[in-house]
C-alpha cells in the first residue's frame, strides 16, 4: 500500500518538476518577447519623436512664410489688408420678395436652348 | 568470526541504556553537522558563484533614467509646439574591451573628423568601462560608425531638447544643456519648478509629461521677429527688440530680441550682444516716460488735461537749460504737451504734482524693482531713492534713470486697462486668475485720459505717431515715441540714439501693449529721420498692421470709434477732439 502511494507520489513530483520547468521556460520565452517587444516600441518611439519634431518644423509660421513669399507673385497672394475686411452691416438687405420676371424670364430662356451661364463661360475662356 | 556470530540469534548487549542513548545522540550531531557543512558549502559556492559573475558595465543598467530623462514639450498659446525632446544616438566607449586603440582612434577619424586625435586617443586608453565620446550624433553618423565594426564602441539613445522655431522665440524659451537641463529662458524656470525634482526622482521618462502652454503666439512672435529683423537692415541698427503684452491678463504674446541665437546650437547664445533686452537690457526710457509723468500727474489731480502750460522759454536749472526737441515755444495745453512731445511742459507738469510724489508714483509703477516674470534673465533697474530738482525734471521725460522695455510695456498696459498693475507672465492665464492679481495704480478716469492722448498723438496732425498710423490705419493704434540719447564719453551724443515706441491697440476697447525699441538707427533714406517715429513707430505700425487680424481685430475706419474716447474735458476745449 504504502509502495503503491510512494510510487505514486514520485509520477506526481516528477511531473510535477516537468510542468514547472515548462513554465519556468515558457515564462523566460515570453519575458524575452517583451523586452524585444519594449525595445522595438522604444525605437518607435524614437522615430516618432523626430517625425513629430519634423511636423513641429513644417508647421512653424517661420517655415511657412518664407514658401508663401517665394510663391507670391506666382499665387498673387499678399498680407491680408485693412481693406479686405468687411461687416455683417455693410451687406445689402435680402430684397422684399424675389424677382419672379425676371425668374420667369430665365426659366424660359433655358427651356429655349440658351443658358446664360455658357455666354460667361466663353468671355472667360473656359470651355 | 562473522560465521560464529550468526549462530546466535542475538549478541549480548553489553551497553547500558544510558550509553546507547549517547551513541545515537552522538550520530546524530554528525549528521547535523554534515547538513551544516553542506549548506554553507552551497552557500559560499553561491557566493563564489556570484562573485564571478560580470556586473553590467553597460550606461543601460545604470544611468538609463538619468540620460533618457525628458522634458515637458513646450507648446504656444494655440498649441503649436515649441519645444520637442528627440531621441538621439550618442556615442560611447569602453576603454578596457577596445583592443587596438590606434586603429579605433584612425577609423573614428574618418567619421568625425572634427575629433582632436591626441583627446581621443587618451579617451580611448584606459581601463575605464565607459567614457563618452561624442553625443547627440545623427542616425547617418551612427550607421557609419556601426559599419566601422570597432569593438568596444557603442551608441545609446538620448533624448535632446529640440526647438523647431529655431531662432524666433530664441529669448523666451532660453537652452538646455547636453544633459538636458534648462540653462536659460523658460526651459531654466520649469527646472527651478518642478522638472528637476522629477527628473531627480526618475519619474520624467517617456512622453508621459504634461506639455507646458506657453502665452505667447508663435505667429505674431513670428512677425514680430521679422519685423525686427527687417529693422535692423532697414535702419542699420545695432539690435531691436519688442514685447507685446495682453493688457488685462498680464500675458506675454510675443517677446523678441535681435540680436539673438539659436537655441539648437546653445553655443551660439554666448556670442555678444544677443542678450535679451526686454528683460535683461536697462535703458533710458526718453520720451515714452512722459505717459508716465502724465499718468502720475492726472491721476493725483494736481494737473487737470485742459491745464495750459508755460512752454515758452526753456528751464533753467543752474547752468543748464532744458528746451524742446522740436519747440513751440508757445502757451500748450496739456494734450498739445503730449503730442509735440514738450520737455518743457512735461516738467511743469511734474513740478505740479511735486517731485517727492512723482517719486512715490514711480514706485506704485514698480520701476524701482525687478519685474516680477519668469525668465531668470533680469536686472534691477536704477531709479535714483530720491529726486534732486534737476533729477526729477529730467526723470518727467526718461532721462536720469533706467529701465528695462518690460517696465515699460508693463506700465502702459496698466495705464490702458483702467489702471489695474498687473504682472506679466509667460504662461497662460485667463482673465479671472488675472483680476485677482490686479493691483489698482491708476483710477479709471485717468486711463481713459491716456488713451485719449495715446490715439491723439497717432491722428492729429504734427503727433509723433502719425508715422506708425499710416501703416496700421485702421486698427486704432496710438503710442508714444520716445528718443533716448546715448552717452558716449560722458555727454549725450544726438546722433547715437535709442529709439522705443511704446503703444497700444485698439483704444476704443484696448487689448494689447507693445513697446518697440530699435538701437542705433540711421535714416532709411534721405527723406527720413532717426528719431522714433521713423523707426520704431513705422515698425510698430507694420506690426500690427500684419497682427491685428491674427488676433481678431478688424479694422474699423468709421470716425465714431475715435472720437467716443474722446474726454468731454477736452472737447470743451477742442470740439473736434483731435
Amino acid at each position: 500500500m504504502i509502495r503503491n502511494l510512494n510510487i505514486f507520489l514520485l509520477c506526481v513530483s516528477v511531473l510535477m518538476l516537468a510542468g514547472v520547468y515548462a513554465l519556468k521556460f515558457s515564462i523566460e520565452g515570453t519575458a524575452s518577447e517583451r523586452s524585444a517587444l519594449v525595445a522595438h516600441i522604444e525605437e518607435q518611439e524614437g522615430q516618432l519623436s523626430l517625425l513629430k519634431a519634423d511636423w513641429a518644423v513644417l508647421n512653424q509660421p517661420g517655415h511657412i512664410d518664407p514658401i508663401v513669399k517665394r510663391h507670391q507673385a506666382e499665387l498673387a497672394i499678399g498680407p491680408v489688408q485693412q481693406e479686405q475686411f468687411g461687416s455683417f452691416t455693410a451687406l445689402p438687405m435680402r430684397p422684399a420678395k424675389p424677382d419672379t420676371a425676371a425668374m420667369d424670364a430665365l426659366f424660359a430662356a433655358i427651356t429655349e436652348g440658351i443658358d446664360p451661364i455658357d455666354a460667361i463661360l466663353q468671355m472667360e475662356g473656359i470651355e | 568470526m562473522a560465521v560464529a556470530a550468526e549462530d546466535f540469534a542475538q549478541t549480548i548487549a553489553l551497553d547500558g541504556a544510558r550509553k546507547q542513548r549517547g551513541n545515537l545522540t552522538q550520530a546524530r550531531i554528525r549528521w547535523m553537522v554534515l547538513a551544516v557543512v553542506l549548506g554553507l558549502g552551497l552557500v559560499s559556492g553561491r557566493l563564489v558563484q556570484l562573485g564571478m559573475a560580470e556586473t553590467d558595465q553597460t550606461i543601460e543598467g545604470q544611468t538609463r533614467d538619468v540620460i533618457t530623462a525628458t522634458r515637458p514639450p513646450i507648446l504656444d498659446r494655440n498649441g503649436l509646439e515649441m519645444a520637442v525632446d528627440i531621441r538621439v544616438p550618442s556615442l560611447y566607449a569602453e576603454p578596457r574591451r577596445i583592443i587596438d586603440v590606434e586603429e579605433a582612434v584612425r577609423k573614428l577619424r574618418t567619421v568625425l573628423p572634427d575629433i582632436d586625435e591626441e583627446w581621443l586617443r587618451n579617451r580611448l586608453t584606459g581601463d575605464q568601462g565607459f567614457v563618452w565620446v561624442k553625443r547627440e550624433l545623427t542616425p547617418a553618423i551612427q550607421d557609419a560608425v556601426m559599419r566601422l565594426g570597432i569593438p568596444g564602441i557603442d551608441f545609446i539613445t538620448e533624448s535632446k531638447r529640440f526647438y523647431p522655431g529655431m531662432n524666433e522665440a530664441a529669448h523666451i524659451l532660453g537652452s538646455t544643456n547636453v544633459d538636458n537641463q534648462g540653462i536659460a529662458g523658460i526651459e531654466r524656470h520649469m527646472d527651478s519648478e518642478s522638472v528637476a525634482l522629477l527628473q531627480e526622482l526618475g519619474l520624467a521618462r517617456g512622453n508621459a509629461l504634461a506639455p507646458v502652454e506657453l502665452s505667447v503666439d508663435m505667429r505674431v512672435q513670428h512677425v514680430m521677429h521679422e519685423q525686427l529683423m527687417d529693422a535692423m537692415t532697414r535702419y542699420q541698427a545695432i539690435a531691436a527688440a519688442g514685447v507685446m503684452m495682453d493688457i488685462h491678463t498680464g500675458e506675454i504674446i510675443a517677446l523678441a530680441s535681435v540680436p539673438d541665437f539659436n537655441p539648437n546650437e546653445p553655443a551660439t547664445a554666448l556670442v555678444k550682444d544677443t542678450f535679451n533686452r526686454i528683460t535683461s537690457g536697462i535703458f533710458e526710457p526718453g520720451s515714452i516716460f512722459k505717459t508716465v509723468t502724465m499718468a502720475g500727474a492726472l491721476d493725483s489731480g494736481s494737473v487737470q488735461i485742459t491745464d495750459q502750460f508755460d512752454a515758452r522759454y526753456g528751464i533753467r536749472f543752474g547752468r543748464y537749460t532744458i528746451d524742446d526737441f522740436h519747440g513751440k515755444h508757445r502757451i500748450l495745453a496739456l494734450p498739445e504737451v503730449y503730442k509735440y512731445s514738450s520737455n518743457i511742459g512735461t516738467i511743469r507738469i511734474m513740478q505740479a504734482m511735486g517731485k517727492d510724489n512723482y517719486r512715490a508714483f514711480l514706485s506704485r509703477m514698480k520701476f524701482d524693482q525687478r519685474v516680477e516674470f519668469e525668465l531668470p534673465e533680469m536686472r534691477v533697474p536704477t531709479v535714483p531713492d530720491s529726486f534732486s530738482e534737476v533729477a526729477a525734471a529730467t526723470a518727467s521725460f526718461g532721462h536720469g534713470l533706467s529701465v528695462s522695455p518690460l517696465h515699460m510695456v508693463t506700465a502702459y498696459a496698466a495705464f490702458v486697462n483702467g489702471g489695474n498693475y498687473i504682472s506679466p507672465t509667460l504662461y497662460k492665464r485667463d482673465v479671472a486668475e488675472a483680476e485677482a492679481l490686479y493691483e489698482r495704480v491708476l483710477r479709471p478716469e485717468t486711463s481713459a485720459y491716456l488713451r485719449y492722448l495715446m490715439r491723439l498723438n497717432a491722428i492729429s496732425t504734427g503727433g509723433s505717431g502719425s508715422q506708425m498710423n499710416k501703416a496700421a490705419q485702421g486698427y486704432r493704434v496710438g503710442g508714444k515715441t520716445g528718443t533716448a540719447e546715448k552717452v558716449v564719453d560722458g555727454r549725450y551724443s544726438s546722433s547715437k540714439v535709442t529709439n522705443f515706441f511704446a503703444s497700444a491697440f485698439p483704444l476704443d476697447n484696448p487689448r494689447y501693449a507693445m513697446v518697440i525699441m530699435v538701437d542705433e538707427p540711421k535714416a532709411e533714406n534721405a527723406q527720413s529721420g532717426t528719431t522714433a517715429g521713423w523707426n520704431a513707430g513705422t515698425v510698430t505700425g507694420r506690426v500690427v498692421q500684419r497682427v491685428a487680424p491674427m488676433l481678431g481685430i478688424a479694422p474699423d475706419f468709421s470716425e465714431v470709434v475715435d472720437q467716443q474716447i474722446v474726454p468731454a474735458e477736452v472737447r470743451q476745449l477742442y470740439p473736434e477732439g483731435f
